[in-house]
């Protein structure tokens, strides 16, 4: 099966910060865990892969998808920040976003948006003011906005660090279920268990390296 | 002193007399505003967009450029447009001088810095996640800068209204390019200058809250356009 | 912001619909504030705009900066006051056809206290050898207007070259002036016209008057199509046409401000 992604000889220097990677291939319909201590370069390679910063060297290709440019690739990668960002608008003008770009119809991007908000559990949310939502449901709708599209890949920075601790076993069992709509998924977390929960791959990155990964991740 | 509350009394006379001169010179004063804060918005809007967004080198001087031209004369402007639409003058040949199209374009040369000004602000200002987060969701830059736009609209919103205070409310530009011409190119402004030179103070200031008035009621449409 | 933007562009087409309807031929005057001011062109003009269906725009200035829009083609027709400005823009081949149309004359204006005694005195060079000596504000145009450069050749005539903190350039048009010489309290000398427009405005009186130095001439220009191709030659020659037919001339001597005639023909 051709991976999703492939990393080849990837450099990324920033100051007295450094992440290399030698060779790094995800395959679809699996979701990854990225561990490593603070500051080791999780958000880092995620914004990689998302194509919003370039490595200094290496390539970032995405065999499993689409070939083109970037904007192209783009539109099949996704990637949701730790606190994410939500448009002025409702809900609904939040999922729509991606679905206009891409030129879905308006019957279809309603019925789109329904079935997306009732997957992170918010339903009949569509009309509710983006600006006036808690911290989980902001989350949630982030996650909304991206999978709404259908992505190839999801890529999720921290996605339950502001997911009240109630909330987390659900969000969880979300994230576990993704790879069933054809998504592949990769998030950062600081919790080795909560990778091991969902049955996700691990990835650790130490002193700017990706570990073999059947090492154990110590951290 | 009964001068102020005589304007005042005169002021709603005229208002209230619909005098067809006072009627062009208000609709000269709102067409070509209007007009020149469009062409602005063209313009300065896509400027102080991409100032915000984009780091290069002289950046910083090119912004200290825009300030300052904010601070230019619009007699200046006016200078400077004479020289490019009199018959001496490059654009010479298409008659422009004295037209409300000449006043159109220097007004529209004052508020272009405003504009691009007061949207470099908004967008400095605005949440700095916005871009890319577009950008994540599948849109090219240039999308991602419309969904800003659409993010700082109120800013991009006041940015228009102070321009088109600016251009309303000035008199170089528009006594210099547009000549105060009757039933043409003299607006309100023009019109209170010419009242002034005639001794007319009560006519004057009346035109004056005329003014007022008229930028009173713009700025209540806009401000209920923004509600909604 | 779809919406907001219809409305603006729906506001710009109803600025097109309502706007004017432009006349079939414009034809551009500059000219002095003088005969503007006064309410002159508002009676002259529109016999002759709806005898030939066009539209004068005129553009009030200094007769100085008038002469510059002839010379630079950006107007038709000048209708100034300064013969000796006129004859040199005609000298230079500028103009293409120059008319005598009216007159009316130059009046000294002082305060009411009358400080540097003028009134009563017969010679106008006397006249501005006290104005001078006596140190009172003399507000002086300063603008190169006709106004101006007759002011210059009266202390000129006086032998006397004005300068010292009692003579003030204003740079600013008649109407102004006057009301500064009123503020200041000082002297100034003014068309005989704003003068009447002003005079239950200030607290001036008129001190000197009715010399032949104070005569003050109109002349219409046509601007030179030799020169400006552009210019709107058959239209011009009729406005110098009307001017000084019987019907024009009739119109200015039948002009009043406040009871008075205030321009004469030949």
């Amino acid at each position: 099966m051709e991976p999703v992604v492939s990393l080849k000889h990837l450099l990324f220097t920033r100051g007295s910060f450094r992440l290399s990677i030698e060779s790094l291939e995800l395959v679809p319909k699996k979701v990854y865990a990225l561990t490593g201590a603070n500051g080791a370069g999780k958000s880092t390679l995620l914004r990689i892969m998302a194509l919003l910063i370039n490595p200094q060297r290496g390539v970032v290709q995405f065999p499993g998808i689409t070939t083109g440019d970037a904007d192209h690739l783009r539109r099949q990668v996704t990637y949701v920040e730790q606190s994410p960002y939500l448009f002025q608008g409702t809900v609904s003008d939040n999922l729509a976003f991606g679905l206009k770009l891409r030129g879905v119809a308006r019957q279809e991007q309603i019925r789109r948006i329904s079935l997306t908000l009732s997957i992170v559990g918010l339903e009949g949310f569509e009309q509710r003011k983006a600006k006036e939502l808690s911290c989980g449901e902001t989350q949630r709708v982030a996650l909304a906005r991206a999978l709404v599209f259908k992505p190839d890949l999801l890529l999720l920075d921290e996605p339950t660090a502001n997911i009240d601790v109630n909330s987390r076993p659900a969000f969880e069992g979300l994230l576990a279920r993704l790879p069933k709509y054809g998504v592949t998924v990769v998030f950062s977390t600081h919790d080795r268990f909560q990778a091991q929960r969902i049955g996700a791959e691990l990835l650790c990155i130490r002193d700017g390296m990706l570990q073999a990964q059947d090492t154990l991740c110590l951290f | 002193m009964n001068y102020l509350s005589d304007s005042l009394l005169a002021a709603v006379v005229l208002i209230f007399s619909f005098n067809r001169e006072v009627q062009l010179a208000v609709w000269t004063s709102l067409y070509t505003a209007t007009v020149a804060i469009i062409v602005a918005a063209v313009f300065g809007v896509p400027v102080g967009l991409w100032l915000g967004l984009k780091r290069f080198r002289g950046r910083r001087l090119l912004i200290t450029l825009l300030n300052t031209l904010m601070a230019m004369p619009t007699v200046v402007i006016g200078l400077v447009l004479f020289g490019l639409f009199s018959r001496q003058g490059p654009l010479g040949e298409f008659g422009l001088l004295f037209t409300p199209i000449a006043m159109i374009a220097g007004q529209t040369v004052l508020a272009i810095p405003i504009v691009a000004n007061y949207v470099l602000a908004c967008v400095n200002g605005a949440d700095q996640r916005v871009i890319d987060t577009a950008r994540t969701l599948g849109a090219t830059q240039f999308q991602a800068s419309i969904q800003l736009i659409k993010e700082i609209r109120f800013g991009v919103m006041a940015a228009l209204i102070a321009g088109f205070g600016r251009v309303i409310g000035e008199v170089g530009v528009a006594m210099m390019l547009g000549g105060n011409i009757r039933g043409s190119t003299r607006t309100m402004t023009t019109a209170i200058a010419l009242e002034t030179s005639k001794g007319e103070f009560v006519f004057g200031l009346s035109l004056g809250i005329v003014l007022l008035c008229v930028a009173l009621i713009v700025n209540l449409f806009l401000n209920m356009l923004q509600q909604r | 912001m779809l919406r907001l933007f219809s409305i603006l562009l729906a506001v710009v087409f109803m600025c097109g619909l309502f706007s004017p309807v432009v006349a079939a031929e414009r034809l551009r005057l500059a000219t002095t504030t003088s005969t503007e001011a006064s309410g002159l062109l508002a009676e002259l003009l529109p016999p002759f705009e709806q005898a030939n269906d066009c539209k004068v725009d005129v553009i009030a200035v200094g007769t100085g900066k008038a002469l510059k829009l002839g010379e630079s083609g950006d107007v038709d027709v000048v209708l100034v006051h300064a013969r000796s400005l006129e004859d040199q823009f005609m000298a230079h081949g500028y103009g293409s056809d120059r008319r005598d149309v009216m007159y009316n004359d130059f009046v000294l204006l002082g305060p009411p206290h009358d400080p540097a005694e003028a009134l009563g005195t017969n010679d106008l060079v006397e006249v501005m050898s006290k104005i001078a000596n006596s140190k009172v504000s003399f507000i002086s145009r300063g603008d190169e207007s006709g106004t101006h450069v007759r002011e210059l050749q009266l202390w000129q005539a006086a032998g006397l070259v004005p300068q010292g903190s009692w003579y003030l350039e204003a740079g600013r048009g008649m109407g102004e002036v006057i009301i500064m010489a009123n503020e200041r309290q000082g002297y100034t000398l003014s068309d005989r016209g704003t003068y009447l427009a002003f005079k239950d405005k200030v607290d001036l009186k008129m001190v000197f008057a009715g010399d032949q130095r104070l005569f003050n001439p109109y002349g219409v220009i046509m601007v030179n199509p030799a020169r400006h191709p552009h210019v709107k030659q058959d239209l011009a020659r009729k406005f110098l046409d009307f001017l000084t037919s019987e019907e024009g001339q009739g119109l200015i001597n039948g002009f009043q401000m406040a009871g008075e005639q205030l321009f004469y023909t030949q």
